[in-house]
């Protein structure tokens, strides 16, 4: 990490503290205007708390539908294609299926229907034939479902890493390793943001700071809420389980716990299956442990409504939502002029984050920022190329351009040197910045075979020694001593 | 981009690969290639730098650099086409490899035969289900052979390994032999995974506690790792209360398995074991698709690498003959086995000559025998264990004695 601290003189017009989705969100939205911005991000990437931690759903609803998370649902759901085909994130509206599997839930599921057709919201019902048909390997209990098209999945941190280099490209400035000690608040007006690498000068902060959100709004003076972290341990199976089902597919369970909508069974954009959240009141912000306990719960869930599902599990994990103890968004002006909080964010959060970005903004206008269009806005942002998205001939003339195309890293994923290096240009700085921009690392072998050779790219591109080489920054050193080095009393 | 037409290609230049490329070249198959991943030849074993290897095959025990050196350098002095650094990407079902290359692109390889030796991998935490948080300084075994024995670092100060598997053991003295303190391996069966002999000389010889019936339960750690709990184990694997202990460490390796490789040739459709997870093949070891054949720990996962050098070489002995003569599909007679045991490869055979079988049982057993009725043949055991593969030999003329389509092999108690 640079030893490099702020001038006292660094003046931006908004801090945005929090480099999650949201956190990325509001920064790209606000690149839109002239504006400087700063992003600032305790961890040593972006993605690094709740955000990382979520299935990838995006939602066609949440309910209660008159709160602000329901409202901003439905509108985020609405921005993500245009929002994913500027910024080349893959998003597949797989549509959600909504199961019954006895008569009370279906007769549960019609009131659903009425009430869906009442708000507006697309839905189709399906009987046990037409269910079987889109979903053959579904238990034969399954009644019927409600299927909504507009339920989708995305990769949460692909989609936080391009908004945040579009927004960079678009002149945002980020810190990362930095954190945000106290908002600076004088006669009731933000001043500025006092950080572990020295002082910003600020008239507006944005407090995205997800889980932290409120003890960064403790420092400005206005903690009128409170995060109760809540644990959502997840499973991903292989890849060549793919095929098995094709929706989002959830049980519509009657008794539904008020505070989570109860997880489902998905396929991630890269194809492989996971199961989950379960939800576990957690003391800790930072406890993304999974207990044996979770795995059989889960199992269990979803093992009702895919009863032979071969259990090939790659990988558990788990996240841990932000949620406030109201249980809706926290968005909102303060009586600190130029302190905005944006809290709470818990699901739908992915989905709603572009319509937060959109409600900030305003925020901030109301709030006296002068917003003046970019012209030279550039909405668009490119994927990393991935050799094995090509047929040969094109793979050929790729190789012949980078030959870094042509040495494969990571088998099971089947990722390419050049597309490891293009990840570190990027801003990958660790084996787990490597393995989020391109997979490598994430499949059925877990790194068993590419991780001597991504430390090896990982030091010669950033030109640090491999033993400096961390997992996820801080003290997550990889390689703790050469060899002999402990013979000779290390 | 390159474009080839050969007899032959050989994915993978580890023991397997190699073995069965000098041999079919040495039956005239001269017009091949060999493909590797790595920058270099000679696939797992350059990282094995412990003796052990070639014991049965050269009548010496050698290194693994020292066991493979001899395969690369016969490889080097008879001229066989070898690319290193070079990932094969897809095989079509015409027996089309196409493979990627720095300098040279993409390469299609058209090719009459394949030799699939492309290994295996190791199991990692999750196969096996171990929770708790996912902090830095959780390895595989292999991973950190390659890491130590290559790359030159030491993972951390002080290791738990999960597992008995050979390379856990392995690795274990090595650790030790490098100043880490090894705090103990855990297994959490009755009986260990890897062999006997690695036992007494890499963890008796060194004062490592063996943990046997006893579980890892959790690896805790929020950056690095900072402790692992286990607990004991009843005979169901249950575990027992008041049991649980916690070991401080900061490196937690696993060594619960391996897994045979077959990605590559997942969308050809040939017919795959479920037990031993590699594809079913003739005693050529020749799979459903006729021009594929396998060999090595992508076949089987082996415990001697003198097997998988017979079995490679068989290989090719198959390539030649489905080559020049073709073979007749219709004379196989299916091998099939009773409840105690866990796999026999190959999974069919064809009559046309002496067999080699390959087998493992499920669990320790006294006082057997293995018998196959339809030719009655008996052989006695006085201990078989599920971490020493058994080979079974039989001559043709015994095999030609089967009258029906299958022959089956049957572990019973002495009576």
């Amino acid at each position: 990490m640079s030893k490099f601290f702020l001038k006292p003189s660094l003046k931006t017009d908004v801090v945005i503290v929090g480099g999650g989705v949201v956190g990325c969100s509001i920064a790209r939205e606000l690149s839109k205007y002239k504006v400087d911005v700063v992003v600032v991000e305790k961890e040593v990437d972006f993605c690094q708390g709740a955000s990382k931690g979520c299935s990838g759903i995006i939602h066609p609803f949440v309910t209660p539908f008159n709160s602000l998370k329901g409202k901003l649902c439905v509108e985020g759901n609405k921005l993500m294609d245009k929002l994913t085909e500027e910024l080349d994130v893959p998003f597949n509206r797989c549509g959600l299926l909504f199961v019954s599997l006895n008569r009370k839930e279906t007769f549960f599921l019609f009131l659903v229907y009425l009430v869906m057709k009442w708000r507006g919201i697309q839905v189709k019902f399906l009987n046990k034939r037409e269910l079987r048909k889109v979903e053959p390997n579904l238990t034969n209990k399954a009644k019927c479902a409600l299927l909504f098209p507009s339920g989708g999945v995305i990769s949460p941190y692909e989609l936080t890493f391009a908004l945040i280099e579009n927004a960079q490209k678009n002149g945002v400035k980020t810190l990362l390793g930095t954190k945000v000690e106290e908002v600076l608040v004088e006669n009731g007006e933000v001043k500025g943001v006092k950080t572990n690498k020295g002082v910003i000068e600020t008239s507006y902060v944005v407090n995205a700071a997800g889980l932290y959100s409120d003890e960064v709004a403790e420092t400005a003076g206005v903690r009128n809420f409170k995060i109760v972290p809540r644990k959502g341990c997840m499973i991903v199976f292989d890849k060549k389980l793919r095929g098995y089902y094709r929706h989002y597919v959830a049980e519509a369970k009657i008794k539904q716990d008020p505070r989570t909508k109860g997880g489902g069974a998905l396929l991630t954009v890269e194809g492989n299956p996971l199961w989950g959240p379960n939800l576990k009141e957690t003391g800790s912000k930072e406890d993304t442990s999974v207990s044996r306990k979770d795995i059989e719960e889960i199992i269990n869930t979803y093992n009702v409504l895919f009863p032979d599902f071969p259990l090939k599990i790659i990988t558990c994990f788990a996240g841990v939502r932000a949620a406030s103890e109201k249980g809706d968004f926290v968005i909102e002006r303060t009586k600190v002029k130029g302190f905005i909080n944006v809290a709470g964010i818990q699901s739908p959060g992915l989905t709603a984050a572009p319509a937060i970005a959109k409600m900030v903004t305003e925020l901030l206008r109301k709030e006296g920022l002068k917003l003046e269009r970019k012209g030279s806005f550039n909405p668009y942002r490119k994927r990393i190329n991935k050799l094995t998205d090509y047929p040969p001939e094109e793979q050929d003339k790729m190789i012949k351009e980078n030959p870094g195309y042509g040495r494969i890293i990571c088998r099971c994923e089947q990722v390419t040197e050049a597309e490891v290096v293009e990840a570190i240009k990027r801003g990958a700085k660790t084996l787990d910045g490597v393995k989020f921009r391109t997979r490598a690392g994430m499949g059925r072998c877990q790194g068993s075979f590419c991780t001597p050779k991504i430390l090896e790219i990982l030091s010669r591109e950033l030109k640090i020694p491999v033993k400096k080489i961390t997992k996820k920054g801080g003290k997550s050193l990889i390689l703790l001593y050469k060899i002999k080095e402990l013979l000779k009393g290390a | 981009m390159i474009e080839r037409k050969v007899d032959l290609v050989v994915i993978g230049s580890g023991p397997a690969g190699l073995a069965a490329s000098i041999k079919a070249y040495k039956l005239g198959l001269t017009n091949q290639v060999v493909i590797e991943r790595e920058k270099y030849l000679g696939g797992v074993l350059p990282q094995c730098i412990h003796p052990g290897f070639g014991l049965k095959y050269f009548k010496e025990e050698l290194t693994g650099p020292e066991f493979i050196q001899r395969f690369i350098d016969k490889v080097e002095e008879i001229g066989i086409g070898t690319f290193t650094d070079t990932t094969a990407l897809k095989i079509s079902r015409k027996g089309e490899v196409i493979a990627v290359n720095k300098k040279l692109g993409v390469m299609k390889i058209k090719s009459k035969a394949v030799i699939l030796a492309t290994g295996a991998r190791e199991k990692t935490r999750w196969d096996v289900k171990i929770p708790g948080d996912r902090p830095a300084g959780v390895f595989t075994a292999g991973l950190v052979q390659k890491l130590i024995n290559i790359e030159g670092y030491l993972p951390g100060k002080e290791a738990v390994i999960i597992g008995s598997g050979d390379v856990g053991l392995i690795m274990a003295r090595r650790l030790t032999l490098e100043g880490v303190k090894v705090k103990g391996v855990i297994e959490i069966m009755p009986y260990p995974g890897g062999l006997q002999r690695n036992i007494v000389q890499c963890l008796q010889d060194f004062n490592i506690p063996l943990y046997l019936s006893h579980a890892a339960t959790e690896i805790r750690g929020r950056e690095r790792v900072e402790r692992i709990k286990i607990v004991k184990v009843d005979e169901n694997l249950n575990p027992l209360k008041g049991t649980e202990k916690e070991i401080k460490c900061d490196t937690v390796i696993f060594s619960v398995g391996l897994v045979p490789e077959n990605e590559l040739v997942s969308e050809i459709g040939i017919e795959m074991d479920s037990n031993t997870l590699g594809p079913v093949v003739n005693d050529y070891f020749q799979t459903t698709a006729p021009f594929l054949f396998s060999c090595g720990n992508s076949l089987v996962i082996f415990d001697l690498v003198d097997y998988v050098v017979e079995n490679a070489e068989t290989a090719a002995e198959g390539v030649n003959f489905y080559l020049k003569k073709g073979m007749k599909k219709a004379e196989e007679r299916k091998v099939s086995f009773n409840k105690k045991i866990k796999f026999v490869v190959p999974q069919r055979v064809t009559c046309l000559k002496d067999v080699s079988f390959y087998l493992r049982v499920k669990k320790p057993e006294e006082k057997v025998f293995l018998s196959i009725k339809e030719i009655n043949w008996r052989k006695y055991f006085q201990k078989i264990k599920p971490n020493e593969m058994v080979k079974v030999n039989l001559k043709r003329e015994e095999l030609l004695k089967i009258k029906g389509e299958k022959i089956t092999f049957k572990l019973v108690r002495k009576s």
